[in-house]
């Protein structure tokens, strides 16, 4: 725990000075809000990476009935819907420079604004349940199912349609810079940087929980 | 094992004629929705394909919610003890997936022949339409059985049965809307294709995630 926090901060003092002073390329429309590429991303690759855990997790839980993978299972669903929520909340502002608006209709946006409907629900269904080994096996088996349908949602629907979002239907994407390494040797640090930085914050909540408690 | 299962769907259509209410109440809310938008939209019908589509599915999520729902609840506590005993969880589940498929067919069909009793239809290919009935009563079953088990374990259940559904459920409706979008013009198997795939993949990542998870849902 002790590296990854280090690497966190060494990573995301990169990100946040070196994304913002590093050369971009220069590409119509996009311009300078090309940066958003270090900070948006990131926050859908933790919410994935924490969500991964959540639910595997949850499958530990229920195949095990050590009440501590629930526990985690649940901390983790609750730092990732956090960076969902960032990654939302960062796309809508990149959109309204570039696309003139906050929200529009989008495979990408429904996709990722169903994601989260599914993980309030799950929420509100560990809420309403007061028995506590009862809560942990309803939520844990919603968690997976939910999860699963979760990949569909954003991974695979968005690339059957046409897209505004960069990376899809013909709009300039990531692999459009293969050639230019110049973003990648942010955007990766970033990545990495930002999941360090969920499992951090995922620590320390567990931790707390476990003194509340006891 | 077969036989079992047979037995078990037997036995819910038994309880299905003898508690007939629960079974005209779920098409009296098809019913009524649909005569619903009958008056809403009365001057003129409604004109274009894409309103038609939507209103439908959205007709037959609802009711299908209605009509999944009650699946599990009909079971009184002491049978669930004797279910216990008797059957795998494997056999319960499989069960009430085909239990649940045959009434969503029928909720289905009841929806399309009222849509085309009073609001028309823009379906130009009919076999494929049909077919994409089935596929989607069966893709909604699958969906909405798991949910039920789900909301059967929790108090103040039927209004957790819908907020849990709706977002698992998106993916396949959005699916099933865009073929019937395209059922209703122009249909060729090159549009549809990919679509069919993901569907059908889908339903089997469904059923075998609802068989795995639900013997540990019924573990007590």
């Amino acid at each position: 725990m002790k590296y990854i926090k280090i690497l966190s901060i060494l990573l995301l003092i990169y990100t946040a000075s070196a994304g913002i002073l590093f050369d971009v390329p220069r590409l119509p429309i996009l311009n300078e809000t090309i940066r958003i590429l270090y900070f948006h991303v990131p926050m859908w690759f933790t919410m994935i990476f924490l969500l991964f855990l959540s639910s595997f997790n949850a499958y530990r839980f229920i195949s095990t009935k050590d009440i501590r993978y629930d526990l985690k299972s649940y901390i983790y669903a609750n730092v990732g819907v956090y960076f969902g929520i960032l990654g939302i909340l960062t796309g809508m502002i990149w959109a309204n420079y570039t696309w003139g608006t906050f929200w529009t209709n989008d495979p990408k946006l429904n996709g990722s604004a169903i994601g989260l409907l599914i993980y309030f629900g799950y929420f509100i269904l560990r809420n309403s349940v007061d028995d506590e080994s009862k809560k942990g096996k309803i939520s844990s088996v919603y968690n997976v199912f939910a999860f699963s349908m979760l990949i569909p949602l954003i991974f695979i629907l968005p690339r059957l349609t046409d897209s505004l979002h960069p990376g899809n239907g013909g709009n300039p994407g990531f692999n459009v810079y293969d050639l230019n390494s110049q973003l990648r040797i942010v955007f990766y640090p970033a990545v990495i940087g930002f999941i360090c930085l969920g499992l951090w914050i995922a620590d320390i909540k567990l931790k707390i929980q476990k003194i509340n408690n006891n | 094992m077969i036989n079992k299962i047979l037995s078990i769907l037997y036995k819910d259509f038994k309880i299905e004629i003898n508690q007939s209410h629960l079974f005209f109440s779920v098409g009296l809310y098809v019913i009524s929705s649909i005569y619903i938008i009958y008056i809403s939209y009365q001057p003129t019908g409604i004109l274009s394909s894409e309103h038609w589509v939507s209103i439908f599915w959205v007709i037959i999520l609802f009711s299908s919610i209605s009509a999944v729902s009650k699946s599990f609840f009909q079971e009184s506590g002491n049978r669930n003890y004797y279910y216990y005993y008797v059957l795998s969880p494997d056999e319960l589940i499989i069960s009430k997936l085909i239990y649940n498929f045959l009434f969503i067919v029928f909720v289905t069909f009841l929806t399309f022949i009222l849509f085309t009793f009073l609001l028309g239809n823009f379906i130009q290919s009919y076999t494929f339409f049909i077919s994409l009935l089935l596929i989607g009563s069966l893709s909604i079953s699958n969906c909405l059985t798991l949910i039920s088990a789900i909301g059967h374990q929790v108090k103040n259940n039927s209004m957790l049965i819908s907020i849990l559904s709706f977002p698992v459920i998106i993916p396949i409706l959005i699916l099933l809307i865009k073929l019937s979008k395209i059922s209703s013009s122009e249909f060729s198997w090159n549009l549809i294709q990919d679509d069919i795939y993901l569907l059908i993949l889908l339903n089997i990542i469904l059923v075998v995630l609802t068989k795995v998870l639900f013997s540990f849902l019924w573990r007590n």
